[in-house]
């Protein structure tokens, strides 16, 4: 009975900023002279309620999935890994590297040793500040925050440089080769990227919820020193769940440009990009994995909806990006508190002023 | 007129009744100890008498007036203190900005603090209650017991009348609390009023002139100390006869085969400095080694490096024959090393985890509980519940958090998942502090039982008695060495007190 309640007041916690989030933007929409309800209607219809919506919104969601998963293993285990969005980016541009360098591969081949590109090189990237937290205590926060503006100079240099695509207008490396592209099911904007996705999914639900690795992070994150008491090895164990972040962030980026950009550019992410949006989510669907799958989706809808809005109602589309600032802030007070216990705070300041009353 | 009288106190949270229609009366100038386990209610009296929670109904007397107070401002106010089993200091300040912090003097007509009228103040106040301390020492280079010191002249200066002691011997060395006890009597010659709260009946006996049970939240009794004594207090306690003393037979275990072998250990900590030098043991199939000491002096390292928390930089130690110097706790473990970690909450349980993860932590690997690296929920169920019958656990929701449960049952587990796993060799450090008497006894008699089917069981605590109860042999530590073993029969405490204070026993 008591776990009900907590998962009801979990659900409570992510529903009611998201409302939040919706009213305010309603309130927007109204002021500049829009009917509100019906601007949320074209934007749910056309993205979950329509075939090609629901598929494109799909799309949208896959390298999402991942990179909500990726900071969720990490952030379960109190490891503030900020790296993820570093991760999917060097994974993108390297992915793509392979993806016109290495020609003559059938196409299962291409895509196969692409994502694999993808993966190690998330790894690799990953294993700097697991290193350095396993073995020196450095603040991981602080090296993965500085590392992902490394990679952005780096991949930024290498695109101008030797990647360059002369025939392009704008800082661009060579698109890929048709064999590394996943191609499009049905003529939607779905690919097979979705469903490699969704075993990723399977899979981390499995180390999350049953897993003895999933019982050690939770242990991990919730009180080290009993973890290594108890024979965990701590050190490995980050060492561990770093790489595996890394390997699926990785993953987010190479499938993205495989199956959507094609070719590396420097807006590739995306604003606020696959890594930050996955930090939104992974707070959103509380570390769960499936809060995870069904958040990504639905910021995924956000983005598709955006797009209908525009051109079905005079709002300009820009208003999702304001909703979705508004929900990084409600969230972020939601985070404080977890940390900070502001709520507790506040009660208790209630009641002091409330202290007048002797028998209550 | 006595110091506090309650009339009918009752406190409620919810629908649980915490303290129930208490009466009391404390004397003037004596020492009244309030007794009785874990969660009976004494700390949500105390928080009344002190202004941390209001009573629902009944009435509080101090000095004859009705009190309702508000907060501890106004029970300081009313000449009341109270000293916290948990420090509340400064530990960068020194010890007479620590007393006058909130109080502070400062220069005519300025506001900078005058340190030499504080300075001077303090030291009048020390030398007045003849207490151990000096007013210019650094607060996070004094001993415990100093700390206490300073919690108590805190309440002191703020001229209270009455001073409320919070389990205020759970923390000290038994040194610290001869001290303590002598400081008691020093301030009840001064004509303080004590109230001690305690489960621990020795002092109790020492120095108190009337004893309060609680129990569940009502008054068991109330009766002068001279007139009882600590086997009656006991069984008002828990409501049963408790066996004090453990009923145990010798074996001569000297002719057995030797299962552990510590050998020339030592090592440093994280500064550099050696913390424990050329320690060598061996114990015996069947026989369990007491490790004596006042705290501090090695034995939380050499528990660390024999449980794989630290790593030995000289020296070896065997299982058997095996070398398992500096393994991993998970490879300890799976050799047959039970350990049961001193620091209960930190290192041998997870709070924010369930029981039954708790259950099986550290052997989480076996393959009991874990096919393929996929935890068996069914089986740890099961085994779980199994451990929670056979070991009495009392758990309100098993599928709750290690938090709801009080330190005694919460130690149990930690018992059940060690003991139970069979192993050949136990380090077990600290098995009953903060545990009630019920528990202890529990606790020590299944100790015993593992003695008697042969374990060899190294046994490290700061409570003197236990030691003195259970071992066959005790060897007692001191700056990091052993500085001498003495033979279990024939233990006496004056003896094992002079090797803890570096004196040889000769």
């Amino acid at each position: 009975m008591k776990k009900n309640d907590t998962i009801l007041k979990n659900i409570f916690n992510v529903v009611f900023p998201v409302a939040c989030a919706f009213v305010l933007g309603g309130i927007l929409i109204a002021a500049i002279g829009e009917n509100p309800f019906l601007t949320y209607w074209v934007m749910i219809q056309k993205s979950l309620f329509s075939v090609d919506g629901l598929l494109k919104t799909l799309h949208f969601a896959s390298p999402l999935i991942l990179t909500g998963l990726a900071i969720a293993i990490t952030f379960k285990a109190n490891i503030f890994n900020m790296g993820v969005e570093g991760a999917a980016v060097l994974g993108g541009f390297f992915a793509c590297v392979v993806g016109f360098t290495v020609k003559g591969l059938p196409t299962v081949l291409h895509i196969a040793v692409c994502l694999l590109t993808g993966i190690v090189v998330g790894m690799l990237f990953s294993l700097i500040p697991a290193l350095l937290k396993a073995y020196f205590n450095v603040n991981e926060m602080v090296v993965t925050l500085m590392m992902n503006y490394v990679v952005v100079e780096i991949v930024k240099f290498l695109s101008q440089g030797v990647f360059k695509d002369p025939s392009s207008g704008y800082v661009s490396t060579y698109p890929i080769l048709d064999s590394a592209m996943f191609k499009k099911i049905f003529n939607s904007d779905l690919t097979v990227f979705f469903f490699i996705a969704l075993l990723v999914f399977a899979v981390m639900y499995v180390v999350f919820k049953k897993s003895k690795l999933g019982y050690e992070i939770k242990a991990i994150g919730k009180n080290p020193e009993f973890s290594e008491a108890t024979g965990m090895r701590v050190k490995n164990k980050i060492i561990i769940i770093m790489l595996i972040s890394g390997a699926i962030g990785g993953l987010a980026g190479s499938g993205f440009l495989m199956s959507e950009k094609y070719r590396f550019t420097m807006d590739f992410s995306g604003s606020p990009g696959l890594g930050w949006d996955g930090m939104l989510i992974a707070l959103l669907g509380s570390h769960n994995p499936v809060g995870i799958l069904i958040a990504a989706i639905f910021y995924a809808a956000l983005k598709t909806g955006s797009e209908y809005i525009g051109v079905f109602t005079n709002v300009p589309k820009d208003i999702v990006g304001v909703i979705q600032g508004l929900l990084i802030l409600l969230l972020s007070v939601k985070f404080l508190n977890e940390r900070f216990r502001f709520s507790n705070k506040i009660r208790f300041l209630f009641k002091k002023s409330s202290k007048t009353d002797f028998n209550k | 007129m006595y110091a506090i009288e309650t009339i009918n106190l009752t406190k409620k949270f919810g629908d649980f009744v915490a303290n129930d229609n208490i009466s009391i009366t404390v004397n003037k100038g004596e020492i009244t100890a309030i007794v009785g386990e874990n969660g009976a209610g004494k700390t949500t009296l105390m928080n009344m008498f002190f202004g941390l929670q209001r009573p629902t109904s009944g009435e509080l007397i101090v000095d004859g007036k009705k009190v309702a107070f508000n907060s501890s401002l106004d029970a300081i106010n009313c000449g009341l203190g109270m000293v916290h089993q948990h420090f509340k200091l400064v530990p960068s300040l020194t010890v007479y900005e620590n007393i006058m912090l909130g109080a502070e003097i400062t220069r005519k007509k300025s506001p900078l603090i005058d340190k030499k009228v504080e300075k001077k103040e303090v030291q009048k106040i020390i030398e007045e209650y003849k207490f151990e301390l000096h007013a210019d020492d650094v607060v996070e280079n004094i001993s415990i017991g100093a700390k206490q010191r300073v919690e108590i002249l805190k309440m002191l200066y703020r001229n209270v009348d009455i001073l409320i002691f919070d389990e205020p011997t759970a923390v000290l060395t038994p040194q610290e609390v001869d001290e303590l006890l002598i400081s008691f009597k020093e301030l009840k010659n001064q004509g303080k009023t004590i109230i001690l709260i305690t489960h621990k009946l020795r002092e109790v006996m020492e120095v108190s002139d009337q004893v309060i049970v609680i129990k569940r939240g009502r008054i068991i009794g109330s009766k002068a100390t001279k007139d009882t004594d600590a086997k009656e207090i006991a069984r008002m306690m828990v409501g049963r006869e408790v066996v004090m003393n453990v009923n145990k037979e010798y074996k001569d275990s000297s002719k057995n085969k030797t299962a552990y072998s510590v050998k020339n250990i030592s090592t440093k900590n994280n500064s550099g400095k050696k913390v424990i030098e050329d320690i060598s043991f061996e114990i015996k199939e069947g026989e369990i080694l007491g490790v004596a000491g006042v705290e501090g002096n090695g034995q939380s390292e050499l528990v660390k490096v024999l449980s794989g928390l630290m790593v030995a930089t000289e020296g070896e130690v065997y299982l058997y024959d095996k070398n398992i110097t500096n393994k991993w706790p998970d490879e300890l473990r799976s050799s047959g090393v039970g350990i049961v970690p001193e620091d209960r909450y930190a290192q041998g349980l997870c709070k924010d985890m369930t029981i039954y993860e708790n259950m099986i932590a550290g052997y989480h690997s076996d393959d009991k509980v874990c096919k393929n690296g996929i935890m068996r929920r069914n089986e740890i169920e099961g085994l779980s519940d199994g451990l929670i019958e056979k070991y009495d656990i009392r758990v309100a929701e098993k599928n709750g958090n290690v938090s709801q449960l009080s330190g005694g049952n919460a130690q149990k587990i930690i018992v059940a998942r060690e003991f139970d796993s069979n192993p050949n060799v136990l380090i077990v450090s600290q098995p009953t502090r903060g545990v009630d008497i019920g528990s202890i006894e529990f606790i020590h008699n299944k100790i015993l039982e593992l003695r008697n089917e042969n374990k060899a069981i190294l046994l490290v605590s700061s409570e003197l008695t236990e030691i003195m109860n259970l071992s066959d042999r005790i060897i007692v530590m001191y700056k990091g060495r052993i500085a001498g073993e003495v033979d279990g029969k024939k233990a006496t405490s004056a003896q094992l007190g002079l090797l803890m204070a570096g004196m040889a026993a000769d």
